[in-house]
């Protein structure tokens, strides 16, 4: 049974239209992957010289005891926060002659098997066998790899129990990030306690005493038997799908953009688009997260006004790159409707123009406090909100001509490969570059100022032909919506 | 009103539409009728301009409807979910698509009122997102936002498939309404027979992409299509009724 569910599940992530079809996105995903588990790798590798070099008074194994706890802490956190449930698409079977226990089994068993749970070998094993091994013996080594499989066991589980929990109840996730919070701030800013002694009470037995490493298996071992027992008892469609209808949804209005008749209606119903769906609203609450950026760039007296000019035009434009980047996916499994409706395709684009106007100038707005860092930094960020509203909007919306690829609005955002595709990876290139070409030449020579305002008229002459660009726009546009509406119709 | 010509439609090497011709006036109410498979899904998207005809021609008026737009302002259509804005509430998607019409919220208010019925108090004003509706409220949300439109063409692929038998009822005098005296041309698709030559005036039969039948509704008519449709049954048993999966793609 369990092979034929294994069997499944392949046929499923292959047969997906959207599992990294493109050769592209396969590629950039294995080398990612791959850099990734490197770096991981060589710091396990490394781990000694690191320790040597962290703590310099200390006992070498001592402080590797030491680090273990505060390791996993933040392995649970970012399980929680990354981590997919493992969902067999169990429905299709929940009716079929298939004992409960197996099905739930499985779902709890395949649960192990994620990336997260590789982690820990990359990073400690190295050092166990080549520090711990050789100073200790085999058997100790053995027993710290023992206990370590076990606390990745457990927090395997622990993570996806909150996660399950949390699904019925969204504040456990809450009440958890607050306790992971405050248990390492506890450490490190007051003083309170010292998880690295904590740590080490446990692990640094294991050096006297092997067989102590039993019992972060058997941790493990009873909090799967939770994950199991509450699988069991919540194995119904209604526990199962990710959105439930839980509470009366109200219609809105948004008065500012009734001003702008069909245009605004459109643009209205977008951003309920953005505001109703978990991965549209995610990619909104990452643009929020690069207001930050300034704090990157503009902390670093190194960098020089190239540099500013990129966190510029990401912070007003974080939006305009996260979200256009899939247009017109978001809207695909209404795109049918929209093409029988009454609205002309120029309406369509103008609302998008709208929209990331809107939103554009608000990232702007918002941006204001790194005045902070001096009058001139405001300049930068206003010329490339003016450069983003006119010429980035327009790049993006010819690379949504170009984009077959559909999204499933309730899916979250993150490890979300489906609607990446070519065109999105070709897209990245036109936005970095082209206020760097105009740019640049001016900067080489002394003049960035000079390039500054030029780049500022190319974005105010771009708004002013918005028309004519729009035009081509559509003409492209007529050319390839067959082409388009099929894409989003594969599900 | 609508004038198809040499209408050819083939996926890997398969027909799936291939109609020389067929003219529908105005004021006609046509059924579709064909077993899965037969293209009446395709014939829908081509009138639409969904997809692209291999080749051949659908004008609508005496325009041809692929690369205008002058067919949408009097065509009203609803084929599946596909055309709902999923993460709007009704109220919202349908005061949107008057809007489109020129029409104030006072106006669709009241056109939705007369639809207080159909809706039967599971559509308005229940705090749900068009995708948190079943399939059958769904549909009655497509039917509304056509009515709504004013149109002076209908296209309806399989609207009682997924509603309940007082809504199908109710569906039904509305169409028989709309098309007797609001004059609007109706198409619609449906695996009833029953509902299909009770509604329709015309009905044709389509098999493989093919029109095989095109036949003005008279009396011997049901049985007539229960007899093709009841392959290797005694004529009169259950006619061949069911929800059509495949054709949701």
């Amino acid at each position: 049974m369990v092979s034929t569910f294994i069997r499944h599940e392949l046929k499923a992530f292959w047969r997906s239209k959207n599992t990294g079809k493109s050769i592209a996105v396969r590629i950039t995903m294995f080398f990612l992957l791959a850099y990734l588990f490197g770096c991981i790798l060589l710091a396990g590798i490394g781990m000694d010289k690191m320790l040597e070099f962290a703590f310099p008074n200390e006992d070498l194994v001592k402080s590797f005891c030491g680090i273990i706890l505060i390791y996993f802490l933040a392995d649970l956190l970012m399980r929680l926060q990354l981590q997919e449930l493992p969902t067999l698409r169990v429905q299709p079977y929940l009716h079929l002659p298939i004992k409960r226990n197996i099905l739930v089994r499985y779902l709890a068993i395949t649960a192990v098997l994620s990336i997260f749970n590789l982690w820990p070998f990359l990073l400690f094993f190295p050092f166990i066998f080549k520090i711990i091994a050789t100073d200790s013996g085999l058997l100790v080594a053995l027993a710290f790899a023992v206990a370590i499989v076990g606390v990745s066991v457990f927090n395997n589980y622990l993570a996806l129990y909150l996660k399950r929990r949390s699904n019925l109840n969204g504040w456990i996730f809450l009440v958890a990030a607050a306790v992971l919070i405050l248990i390492t701030t506890a450490d490190f800013t007051w003083h309170l306690y010292s998880l690295h002694n904590i740590s080490y009470a446990f692990f640094g037995r294991l050096l006297t005493m092997p067989a102590l490493a039993l019992i972060p298996v058997i941790l493990g071992i009873v909090m799967y038997y939770f994950n199991f027992l509450y699988l069991r008892q919540n194995l119904y469609l209604e526990n199962l799908t990710a959105h439930k209808v839980k509470r009366y949804k109200s219609n809105t209005e948004i008065p500012f953009l009734s001003n702008f008749g069909t245009i605004g209606d459109l643009a209205a119903n977008e951003i309920k688009l953005v505001l109703r769906n978990k991965r549209s609203r995610s990619s909104l609450i990452i643009g929020l997260f690069f207001m930050f950026y300034g704090l990157i760039f503009y902390t670093n007296k190194s960098l020089g006004q190239g540099w500013f000019l990129f966190a510029g035009m990401y912070m007003t434009g974080a939006f305009i790159v996260n979200y256009g980047q899939f247009m017109f996916g978001w809207q695909a499994s209404h795109f049918d409707g929209i093409l029988v409706s009454k609205t002309s395709f120029s309406d369509f684009v103008k609302a998008k123009y709208l929209l990331f106007t809107v939103v554009s100038v608000i990232a702007f707005l918002l941006t204001t406090p790194y005045v902070y860092f001096g009058w001139h930094i405001l300049l930068v960020h206003f010329v490339m909100c003016i450069w983003n509203i006119g010429v980035t909007i327009t790049i993006v919306l010819f690379f949504a001509n170009r984009n077959y690829k559909r999204i499933d609005l309730s899916k979250s955002a993150a490890m979300n490969w489906e609607g990446v595709g070519a065109s999105q990876l070709l897209l990245t290139f036109p936005l970095i570059l082209t206020p760097y070409i105009i740019y640049g030449p001016f900067a080489t020579f002394k003049h960035p100022d000079i390039g500054l305002a030029v780049l500022a008229m190319v974005g105010v002459i771009a708004i002013v032909t918005r028309n004519y660009w729009i035009k081509q726009l559509e003409a492209d546009y007529y050319s390839k919506r067959y082409k388009i509406a099929e894409g989003f119709r594969n599900k | 009103m609508i004038e198809i010509k040499n209408l050819k439609k083939a996926y890997n090497n398969v027909t799936v539409v291939d109609i020389p011709s067929l003219t529908i006036s105005k004021g006609e109410s046509v059924g579709l009728v064909g077993n899965n498979g037969a293209g009446k899904t395709t014939l829908f998207r081509m009138i639409l301009d969904l997809i692209l005809p291999e080749s051949g021609e659908i004008s609508s008026n005496g325009e041809p409807v692929a690369g205008h737009e002058n067919w949408k302002t009097y065509t009203a259509s609803y084929l599946d979910e596909g055309f709902l804005i999923e993460y709007l509430t009704p109220e919202e998607y349908l005061y949107f698509i008057g809007s489109l019409h020129q029409q104030s919220r006072p106006q669709v208010d009241e056109a939705l009122t007369a639809l207080g019925d159909f809706f039967n108090g599971e559509i308005l004003n229940r705090g749900k997102y068009i995708r948190d509706l079943s399939k059958g409220n769904q549909c009655k949300v497509g039917v509304a936002s056509c009515l709504l439109q004013n149109p002076q063409i209908l296209v309806l692929d399989e609207p009682f498939a997924n509603i309940d038998p007082s809504t199908q009822f109710r569906l039904k005098n509305m169409l028989k309404d709309a098309n007797k005296s609001k004059g609007i041309t109706t198409i619609v698709s449906s695996h009833d027979l029953n509902h299909i030559t009770d509604v329709c005036d015309r009905i044709l039969l389509m098999e493989k992409g093919v029109i095989i039948k095109d036949i003005a509704t008279s009396s011997s008519t049901l049985s007539e299509l229960e007899s093709y449709f009841g392959v290797g049954q005694t004529l009169g048993s259950a006619p061949v009724v069911g929800i059509d999966q495949e054709e949701n793609h």
